[in-house]
């Protein structure tokens, strides 16, 4: 029996992440007319946080959304073009439409991995207009088993074509994947994914972990490229893939020909397991927290890893990055 | 294009509604329907307007629900019958209600589920609460007649069984899945029309829906053959997300309302009835018919976390006792409620 994985590539909108959000639509549009010739089924752009992300809060993205969608539009032919989508940061109304209408074919409605119920909206939406809904559930190393496949059952309720789970921390082992896919894969109906992220040098083991459990669609970003330490990288997972005997539908050849091209034309610098990432994942903190971490650790001359510990004590979540600079203020309080 | 849809609803009455003549005993009564704005409501409000229509009765029709306006809008045909009444009301907060109400039928509560996940105590209340203020209100009506309960099939719990459900079915039941919310509160909603019935006298029938399809049901609903007719309509791919295998079953809009009114008249009160169709179809099979039946051909995709299930859910209604006790049956083949289905929703997507 064929074993057919399905992959997204959300190089240019993860690896946002990387960049502080500054891709620009030329470098856009040359890894989206790579990532098509190598077959890529799904490749995701936007703001590393996903759509109406671009913000003060988060970080300004570089170009907006309408540029961002147009001009991957544009360069993909076969691929299909999808985005990351979390109620509050993105409206039905203000942005989705307009996704939509452009010409996005792949939805992916994400919220905190205990607030599945903020997604009912979107997804409904997503599914009224004809297009493919996922749900997403991110920082589920914050969550057990049992409650992940709570929240996601009712995703599924809410219209959610599959649902993935993302390690946004990279602070998964392996025996951690499988507990968690196995029991969605037997709590859920639809099939589940799994999105990697590298801390602590497992993205790739875990995402085999996540297929042998079950899962049927993974994640994986040329080089690496995204957030903190950055995410499966793509065509390692292919090639292994491969070995393995799985189906991708992705040309090896022109995916190591595309992760070239990405290195070269979109990365300033290709994610490495720095000191700090292996902190941040041990702490269970959001990776895209890297950057805002770095800068302001730098500036009042804290340890970084110091803040990660504690940001991970106190549990926070992506979205309350003003939270970062508190947590310096009190370091600083403390060691006087 | 608004003349052709409500063509097709009262097409679709007069062919259900066979035995036309039996309703002569409703001549002059009052009838409230609770929930009176939803998709059943709307099926009954039809049917009576037919039945009034055909036969020269004069049945009165109370319609009790939370957002009057929009049925208005969405129903204006209905809304100027001069046979029907509203009442705007959440049937939680019920007191009083009109005292020449003769029969009453209790359809108030949603079964979508992803409001039940999202909101578990407000379903519990709607059909907790709701019920209990409905029958107490109830109990003061100096004429009341009959009272049908419409509960749910989810009542039966997990059917594990390759047998049709029959009214004495009763599968396991995990009452700590939050998704339970809405069965165990139909469990409760019935075992106070039992408290009902027996102290206070009121004259209660409970009927448990499975599953419907017809005009005025909210193709976006989530639910599989909702879902295949909206994915035909936008022209595909049909997405079948699950076990291909799951069977169920569906009872087309007009015969559910005939067979209501008709347990109005015959229904024997403490009996429970089931009320959908004996006809099983999985899930695969139902998404190659709408293929089929549908103008354009589009593909068919099947997405699920497993290659394999170890059982196969059968949602399928044994209806031998409804049959035989009340006389109806199934007039609309599967094929003609999609085909009805798919019109009258192309027609309502281009009015």
């Amino acid at each position: 029996m064929i074993k057919q994985i399905l992959i997204s590539d959300p190089t240019l909108r993860d690896g946002n992440h990387a960049c502080a959000h500054q891709l620009s639509a030329q470098q856009i549009a040359i890894y989206c007319e790579a990532a098509d010739k190598a077959g890529v089924p799904i490749v995701e752009v936007g703001h590393g946080n996903g759509l109406g992300a671009s913000s003060l809060q988060v970080g300004l993205s570089k170009e907006d959304d309408k540029t961002i969608l147009e001009t991957a539009k544009k360069h993909l032919n076969k691929s299909k073009l999808g985005i990351h989508v979390i109620p509050g940061f993105a409206t039905i109304k203000r942005d989705l439409v307009k996704a939509i209408d452009i010409g996005v074919d792949v939805i992916r409605v994400a919220s905190h991995c205990t607030e599945a119920d903020i997604t009912q909206r979107h997804l409904g939406y997503v599914r009224e207009r004809g297009k493919e809904a996922y749900g997403v559930l991110m920082m589920s190393h914050m969550a057990s088993a049992s409650v992940l496949v709570e929240e996601a059952q009712k995703m599924e309720l809410y219209g959610a074509e599959g649902i993935i789970i993302m390690d946004s921390a990279g602070a998964y082992l392996p025996s951690d994947v499988q507990e968690k896919i196995s029991a969605l894969v037997n709590g859920l109906k639809v099939p589940v994914g799994f999105h990697a992220h590298n801390n602590l040098g497992m993205a790739i083991a875990n995402s085999v972990t996540a297929i042998e459990s079950g899962a049927k669609i993974l994640d994986g970003t040329a080089r690496g490229f995204g957030a903190g330490a950055g995410n499966a990288q793509l065509e390692v997972l292919v090639a292994v893939l491969e070995k393995m005997g799985y189906v991708t539908g992705i040309d090896l050849y022109k995916i190591l020909d595309a992760s070239d091209i990405a290195e070269k034309k979109i990365m300033s610098t290709v994610p490495t397991i720095k000191s700090d990432s292996i902190v941040s994942g041990l702490s269970g903190v959001f990776s895209g927290f890297a950057k805002h971490v770095s800068r302001i650790s730098n500036e009042y001359e804290v340890d970084p890893r110091d803040v990660y510990r504690e940001l991970g004590k106190r549990k926070i979540v992506g979205g309350q990055e003003d939270i970062i600079i508190e947590v310096v203020m009190d370091l600083i309080r403390n060691r006087k | 294009m608004s003349l052709a849809k409500n063509k097709i609803v009262f097409e679709d009455c007069r062919t259900s509604c066979v035995e036309i003549e039996s309703f002569s005993i409703l001549d002059n009564q009052s009838i409230l329907i609770t929930g009176g704005t939803g998709f059943i409501g709307k099926w009954l409000a039809e049917m009576i307007s037919y039945i009034n229509s055909a036969s020269k009765v004069n049945i009165k029709l109370y319609l009790l629900g939370r957002d009057i306006a929009k049925f208005k809008g969405e129903v204006p045909h209905l809304a100027e019958k001069n046979f029907i009444y509203f009442i705007e009301q959440d049937v939680r907060y019920l007191h009083d209600l009109p005292s020449d109400i003769n029969y009453i039928i209790h359809a108030a509560g949603s079964p979508d589920n992803r409001e039940h996940v999202s909101d578990p105590l407000k379903t519990i209340e709607t059909f907790y609460k709701g019920t209990q203020s409905l029958l107490d209100a109830a109990s003061r009506i100096q004429d009341l007649k009959k009272i049908i309960h419409l509960s749910s099939h989810q009542v039966y719990g997990k059917n594990e069984t390759e047998q049709l459900i029959s009214e004495n079915s009763f599968g396991p039941f995990e009452a700590l899945n939050i998704a339970n919310c809405y069965a165990e509160s139909k469990r409760i909603a019935e075992t106070l029309c039992s408290y009902y019935k027996n102290n206070l006298r009121l004259p209660i029938v409970i009927l448990r829906p499975f599953s419907f399809i017809g005009p005025y049901q909210d193709i976006e609903k989530p639910w599989a053959i909702n879902s295949f007719i909206r994915d035909a309509i936008l022209g595909g791919p049909i997405r079948i997300l699950g076990n291909g295998l799951t069977e169920r079953s569906y009872l087309y809009a007009s015969d559910m309302a005939y067979s209501i009114l008709r347990t109005l008249i015959d229904g024997k009160i403490g009996e429970i009835y089931n009320l959908g169709s004996n006809t099983p179809i999985s899930l695969n099979e139902l998404a190659f018919k709408i293929q089929s039946l549908s103008a354009t051909k589009m593909e068919i995709l099947s997405k699920s976390s497993k290659e394999n299930y170890l059982s196969i859910s059968k949602l399928v209604p044994n209806t031998d006792k409804i049959i035989k006790d009340l006389n109806v049956k199934e007039i609309f083949t599967i094929d003609e409620a999609i085909n009805r289905t798919i019109l009258w929703n192309q027609l309502n997507k281009n009015n």
